[in-house]
């Protein structure tokens, strides 16, 4: 029913992941050939770099935990009984969305100001926003160019000032994005336990799907 | 105290099914919430800054991608035809060329799984068809995979460099004489085994095999050349070495040997040319073949940067309650000296090494034990080659030895035996171990001679 609605989105979430990376290498090989070959740096190349590193990883979190890919340790959970599993599996996930929601909260108030957005108040849950703030609109990235399309940003966040440099806000955002996205998957992971659909939220090593490939090659030879 | 709390959480998040990431990332936003005044926005600030402020750990998604186009570009199948036609005259040739084969590898490939998975599929195969039994097959593999995070490049070594701020540089050169070392000491452990049980051994290959065995295998071993030349010759950042690795493995697996991409027809046929077809210059940018290896190497980036990222807030936790400096203090007093302590830590690191992924397991445990070793006047580079080898060892020690899972799924063997099989080559990485831990130079002796001596700041 639902099958439609989920293989576009995977599309989606598998593209960006696959082009994000593609990017970055782009980007940092055409850095060594502008150096040796045309004997100039791409200033920006680096930050711009790092940024694109930052959102691959954190958004790739939230797919990650769609498909049950995060890593982790499931020496006790083959060994107990199924209904063991269950239980550990639910407390797993609670730990999980507790954990998801603190970082939103975090990333919610590291992200507001410099969107001149209030940050939440309270140390554990947002009790509320807090009424006297700096804004940082105006923080700059350090290389990192203002495309000219983004223009209409001035007028919102920098008092119609010029940009000379990519806002900070524009980075930064993936850390609220990321981890609203982190808190919805893990819940919707937490339902899927309940209702029995998977039975840990883990795989216990990096290779996983590699290996059935490879043993289907051993098997065939 | 509250330290003590703080591990146990870890610990016990993990073994209840929490994902490692989770179960770091966890315990220390509640220590700090607790503890101390820092607040949640400072915890993302973290996480973002485990990106930004850590150019290094960008090596790491590029060496994983060109690991992943050389394992679906047909490297591992010329490198093992190279390896047999090398060594496989020995008796137990064979087995012999699996663990050259996996050096190679390693020498392209920063992670154990990935070289147990390339090679081993291929030749355990291969094995079982000379008349090796599945068992042995099996025990020289996986015991050979985990040179993978030894021999240049290294994920695990750089995850360390950027955990420690060392040079990635210095690091990978110390994993050269070791590295070599290991293999060596396996392949003559494979040897004597073969001496005694009678193992067979291949034909002699003439030189015209080898030699265009080598050409073949040429490609993809120049990769070496381009990563350590490129870092040493000062060329480039370790961080670019691994892009244009990354780039050079793609272009060669997609137009030199073209088992990838547009070019590439069924299995059997040969592929077609570039004259034919010079469009796919451009088409294979986007190919499916491209485009899956990208997304597959993006997948494993996101799990492994995710825990990396999360172990650096536990980073954080740590050196804002100055947690390694108590220890240090705690552990000076007790009188205990360098050999005591690197006991301690090859036990920590076995024990860990068994549960836990190694990346994730190293960021933690780094900077731990990191100001100790320097206070007692360790090597940091002979440290991190010590704890390489714990990991490689940690990979293969029942019951959870990453590379034990990995080997039985790929021979479709069950666990248990895998471990019977790894048992005596496991006897040899033992004393390797030893070896490394009680004789600094071993490690230290190439980056002092290539870099000059190290300059230890505390």
């Amino acid at each position: 029913m639902s099958k439609q609605a989920t293989s576009w989105t995977d599309r989606i979430e598998e593209t960006l992941i696959a082009a994000i990376l593609g990017f970055m290498t782009i980007v940092t090989f055409a850095n060594v050939v502008a150096r040796y070959g045309f004997n100039s740096n791409i200033l920006w190349a680096v930050e711009f770099t790092v940024f694109l590193f930052g959102w691959l990883v954190l958004l790739g979190a939230s797919y990650a935990v769609k498909i049950n890919a995060h890593l982790g340790v499931d020496a006790v959970l083959n060994i107990v009984s199924p209904k063991a599993r269950k239980t550990l599996g639910m407390i797993s996930v609670t730990v999980c969305i507790i954990f998801a929601f603190l970082l939103l909260k975090g990333a919610w108030d590291y992200w507001a100001n410099f969107a001149n957005l209030p940050a939440t108040t309270g140390r554990w849950f947002p009790t509320g926003f807090e009424e006297n703030y700096r804004p940082k609109g105006w923080y700059e990235t350090d290389d990192v160019p203002m495309p000219a399309i983004l223009g209409f940003m001035e007028n919102i966040f920098n008092d119609g000032d010029e940009y000379e440099k990519l806002p900070r806000l524009i980075p930064y955002m993936v850390l609220p994005v990321s981890m609203a996205l982190l808190l919805f998957r893990f819940c919707q992971a937490g339902l899927k336990l309940w209702r029995g659909e998977i039975t840990m939220l883990i795989v216990s090593h990096e290779a996983e799907d590699s290996i059935e490939d490879a043993a289907q090659y051993v098997k065939d030879n | 105290m509250e330290v003590v709390l703080l591990f146990a959480m870890v610990i016990g998040l993990l073994l209840i099914g929490v994902p490692i990431a989770v179960s770091l990332g966890f315990s220390s936003v509640l220590f700090l919430l607790w503890f101390s005044d820092s607040s949640l926005a400072s915890v993302a600030q973290t996480l973002f800054n485990a990106f930004e402020g850590h150019y290094t750990l960008l090596a790491i998604p590029f060496f994983i991608l060109a690991s992943s186009f050389m394992s679906t570009g047909g490297v591992a199948r010329r490198i093992i035809r190279f390896s047999i036609a090398c060594v496989g005259h020995f008796h137990g040739g064979l087995a012999i060329a699996g663990v050259f084969a996996c050096m190679m590898f390693a020498a392209l490939s920063g992670s154990s799984p990935a070289t147990v998975v390339a090679i081993g599929s291929i030749v355990i195969a291969g094995m079982r068809q000379v008349g090796y039994t599945k068992e042995f097959a099996a025990g020289v593999i996986c015991n050979a995979g985990t040179l993978g995070i030894l021999i240049p490049p290294s994920i695990v070594m750089v995850v360390y460099a950027a955990a420690v701020e060392v040079s990635v540089g210095r690091m990978f050169l110390a994993g050269v004489i070791p590295g070599l070392m290991a293999g060596t000491m396996l392949m003559i452990g494979i040897y004597v085994m073969a001496r005694v049980k009678g193992l067979p051994k291949g034909d002699r290959a003439p030189w015209s095999e080898r030699l265009s065995a080598a050409r073949e295998a040429g490609w993809g071993l120049f990769l070496i050349v381009i990563i350590l030349g490129g870092i040493y010759g000062g060329i480039f950042t370790p961080t670019e070495a691994a892009a244009v690795a990354a780039i050079y493995a793609w272009f060669i697996a997609c137009f030199v040997y073209r088992d990838m991409g547009p070019l590439a027809t069924a299995e059997g046929q040969s592929n077609t040319s570039l004259l034919k077809k010079p469009q796919a210059i451009f088409t294979a940018i986007w190919h499916k073949d491209t485009v899956d290896t990208l997304f597959d190497a993006g997948k494993l980036t996101v799990t492994l940067l995710f825990v990396i990222a999360c172990a650096l807030i536990l980073k954080h936790v740590l050196t804002d309650e100055q947690i390694p400096q108590q220890i240090t203090k705690a552990m000076l007093a007790a009188g205990l000296g360098p050999v005591a302590f690197l006991i301690v830590v090859n036990v920590i690191l076995l024990i860990g090494g068994q549960f836990m992924e190694p990346s994730g397991l190293l960021v933690i445990v780094a900077p731990l034990v990191f100001p100790i070793a320097i206070e007692l006047g360790i090597d940091p580079i002979h440290l991190g080659i010590i704890m390489v080898v714990n990991m490689e060892i940690g990979m293969i020690t029942p019951p959870v030895g990453l590379n034990l899972f990995v080997t039985s799924g790929v021979a479709g063997m069950p666990m248990m035996a895998v471990v019977r099989a790894a048992l005596p080559f496991l006897a040899i990485l033992f004393v390797f171990l030893i070896m490394v831990t009680y004789i600094p130079i071993i490690s230290t002796f190439l980056p002092n001679l290539i870099m000059g001596p190290e300059m230890i700041t505390k």
